[in-house]
């Protein structure tokens, strides 16, 4: 095996043995396997990739699709039915929040007691817990029990001392979230610190900008299967798409969720491009058109439209209103409002409108995600305006003195 | 996988910090809180002790058949009752040794086969104090032998046949919750069918082999045998000793086997 290799996973299959009932495991093993009294479910199957010294791994998938189950096979956790798994060095895990935290103890023996659980002594503890104590920043809750903390302090101690054992692997499934803003940064900051110093990484979560800015690398994991590692725009676009597929379909007017008198209500929302064809992908140096298509049962004014741009993680990118254009324009019937984006900007990746209308504050119609479009890479003659990373792409101009 | 007993053991010694560690909270953990903490390690035993000597001493005045020396009834039940506790503490605790703490099985990386050894720990940490109790209680009455120098050292065949069956218990524990209720009902019967409350030689003729030859009834007749200054049966503590290693391994062999399936059933 080549040196630089930190993680390397090989044809790894992990399979579980459900039971339906609690002796029917007693029958099993009474059985000597001649036999079975159980179901097989296969939660991995077949996986292997190799994971670089200071490489941060991404991986994403929907909730069930074994990522967790990869983690805790990748630690030691549990064993691979079939398949190997072999990793040099040191591994921290933050697999749960505060896992093998004793409430009872105080945060300073519990701190103590996982390093002791990684390996080091109470000399070596002693030496970090000023580092640990100050990055948590729980103040004089380190000397109280672990239960009176809030959910925020306890994941900053854990986080806290899970990154100051020097891991050579460190593995995050899911569990940033919880801190504040300022904390969140302090720990990415970290995560730089430790992949400059050539620690291997893997990151397990939903949110896109996470895995895009901390990972070089992604892969997506789908029903056990995990595909190829890819740079992280690529998987993401490919995780969203296949997300896409199995989404409910879109709301009709009739439902509940289209909230409003309905006096005036949304007939179609719309994509069109440059040349006034309803498209559902556009290139982001190309104009977007967003086209609603409305029709009032009685005549009235003061109209306002709002659209919602939304991204596929479900963060607004803008929104748009017709304040103080609309409100004077008399309706009835059918009317058709558009709003151009020239050129639309945005970075690849899928995007939704969720449309609404007022009279006056009385909420006439909305309509969560009322259409989907998709962003396309730029032509290449456009690639120096800037990266496809972020939410837009930013137009402007350099100078260097 | 290795059945090499002394492999296992010094497994175990690596990762002997871990372990002091775990024995430590296990410990602290049951007197915090208490208003008398810590004390109360010392003061439970010496309670029983007092109520035994009440009892058994003035009430009942109980001797032994065959009267030893002159150590009274109490202290030769006291003497066995600590052997047998090491066994008792250990081995009711082991079927929630694992299931008790399913974070370390399946969300942190932690070595799983010293989880049930952690009742034994604190077992002996309760027996060190019972013995000092036994040693001034001795003292007191004027029965102080030097052989119970060797009462430490006469229970290695109880540990190690309690660590192999806390290992079989505690994995059967993960699998079957009915283990938590069914053992210590038969901790309780072992307590009156072994020779604690009286003498292997009490016992009619045709059964003495069968309370001599198991680790539990030599330990505890071994170890009254150092308290009252009698000669120590060793032939009958040897076997026990052979005994206990086989049981040691075997525990840690079928603990090993049903491992991989604990983050299963968690």
């Amino acid at each position: 095996m080549c040196s630089d290799v930190m993680i390397s996973v090989k044809n790894l299959t992990k399979t579980y043995r459900i039971f339906t009932r609690p002796h029917d495991r007693i029958k099993q093993f009474l059985s000597l396997g001649l036999k079975q009294y159980h179901r097989e479910f296969t939660v991995l199957r077949d996986v292997s990739f190799d994971i670089k010294k200071g490489e941060t791994v991404g991986i994403i998938g929907r909730n069930g699709s074994g990522k967790s189950t990869l983690l805790q096979l990748i630690c030691g956790i549990l064993k691979p039915t079939s398949g190997s798994v072999q990793v040099n060095g040191r591994i921290s895990a933050l697999l749960e929040l505060g896992a093998g935290f004793n409430p009872e103890f105080t945060g300073r023996e519990n701190v103590y007691f996982q390093g002791i659980l990684l390996g080091f002594t109470e000399a070596q503890m002693n030496d970090r817990f000023d580092d640990i104590a100050a990055f948590a920043d729980i103040g004089d809750f380190i000397d109280q029990p672990v239960r009176t903390y809030s959910s925020g302090m306890f994941m900053r101690l854990a986080f806290a001392v899970a990154v100051h054992v020097d891991p050579d692997i460190l593995m995050i499934d899911e569990v940033l979230a919880v801190g504040d803003i300022y904390f969140q940064q302090k720990c990415f900051d970290f995560i730089y610190r430790l992949q400059s110093h050539g620690a291997s990484i893997i990151v397990v979560s939903h949110n896109p900008y996470l895995i895009e800015g901390l990972c070089h690398r992604a892969a997506l994991l789908y029903r056990g299967v995990l595909s190829d590692l890819l740079p992280a725009k690529e998987i993401l676009a490919r995780y969203h798409e296949m997300s896409q597929e199995e989404l409910p379909p879109l709301p009709d007017i009739k439902e509940d969720c289209r909230v409003g008198t309905h006096e005036l209500y949304f007939e179609r929302v719309l994509i069109e491009n440059v040349n006034r064809s309803i498209v559902t992908t556009v290139k982001s140096t190309e104009p977007l058109r967003i086209v609603a298509e409305v029709f009032a049962k009685r005549s009235m004014d003061n109209v306002r439209f709002r659209f919602g741009l939304c991204s596929s993680s479900n963060d607004l990118v803008t929104r748009i209103a017709t304040i103080g254009i609309s409100e004077k324009i008399l309706f009835s019937g059918r009317h058709r409002i558009s709003f151009t984006m020239n050129p639309c900007q945005l970075t690849s990746g899928w995007y939704y409108i969720n449309a609404s209308v007022d009279n006056k504050n009385v909420r006439l119609d909305t309509w969560q995600r009322a259409t989907e479009f998709k962003v396309l890479l730029r032509d290449k003659a456009a690639l120096n305006l800037s990266s496809d990373y972020g939410i837009f792409v930013c137009q402007g101009f350099w100078e260097i003195t | 996988m290795t059945f090499n007993p002394l492999r296992i053991l010094r497994d175990i010694f690596l990762r002997r910090n871990l372990l002091l560690q775990l024995v430590q909270r296990d410990v602290l953990l049951r007197y915090r809180g208490a208003m008398f903490g810590v004390l109360w390690i010392f003061l439970s035993p010496l309670l029983m002790l007092a109520i035994f000597a009440f009892v058994f001493g003035h009430v009942f005045q109980a001797r032994w058949a065959q009267q030893t020396g002159g150590v009274p009834f109490w202290i030769l039940l006291y003497a066995g009752l600590i052997a047998f506790n090491v066994f008792a503490e250990t081995v009711s605790r082991s079927p929630t040794a694992v299931r008790g703490y399913p974070s370390y099985v399946k969300k942190i990386i932690f070595p799983v086969d010293i989880l049930p050894l952690v009742p034994l720990g604190s077992a002996l940490v309760h027996a060190g104090f019972n013995l000092l109790i036994l040693l001034g209680a001795l003292v007191w009455t004027g029965n102080l032998h030097s052989t119970i120098m060797l009462y430490p050292f006469l229970l290695v065949p109880m540990m190690l046949f309690s660590m192999g069956l806390a290992w079989f218990l505690a994995a059967w524990g993960v699998f079957l919750k009915d283990m938590t209720q069914i053992v210590p009902v038969f901790i309780q019967m072992l307590m009156f069918l072994s020779p604690v409350f009286y003498p292997v030689a009490a016992v009619p003729q045709k059964l003495q082999p069968i309370y001599l030859h198991n680790p539990l009834g030599a330990v505890i007749e071994s170890c009254r045998a150092v308290v009252t200054g009698s000669p120590v049966p060793w032939a009958v503590w040897v076997q026990a000793l052979l005994f206990a290693v086989a049981a040691f391994v075997v525990g840690y062999a079928f603990f090993q086997h049903s491992r991989e399936e604990f983050a299963d059933v968690l």
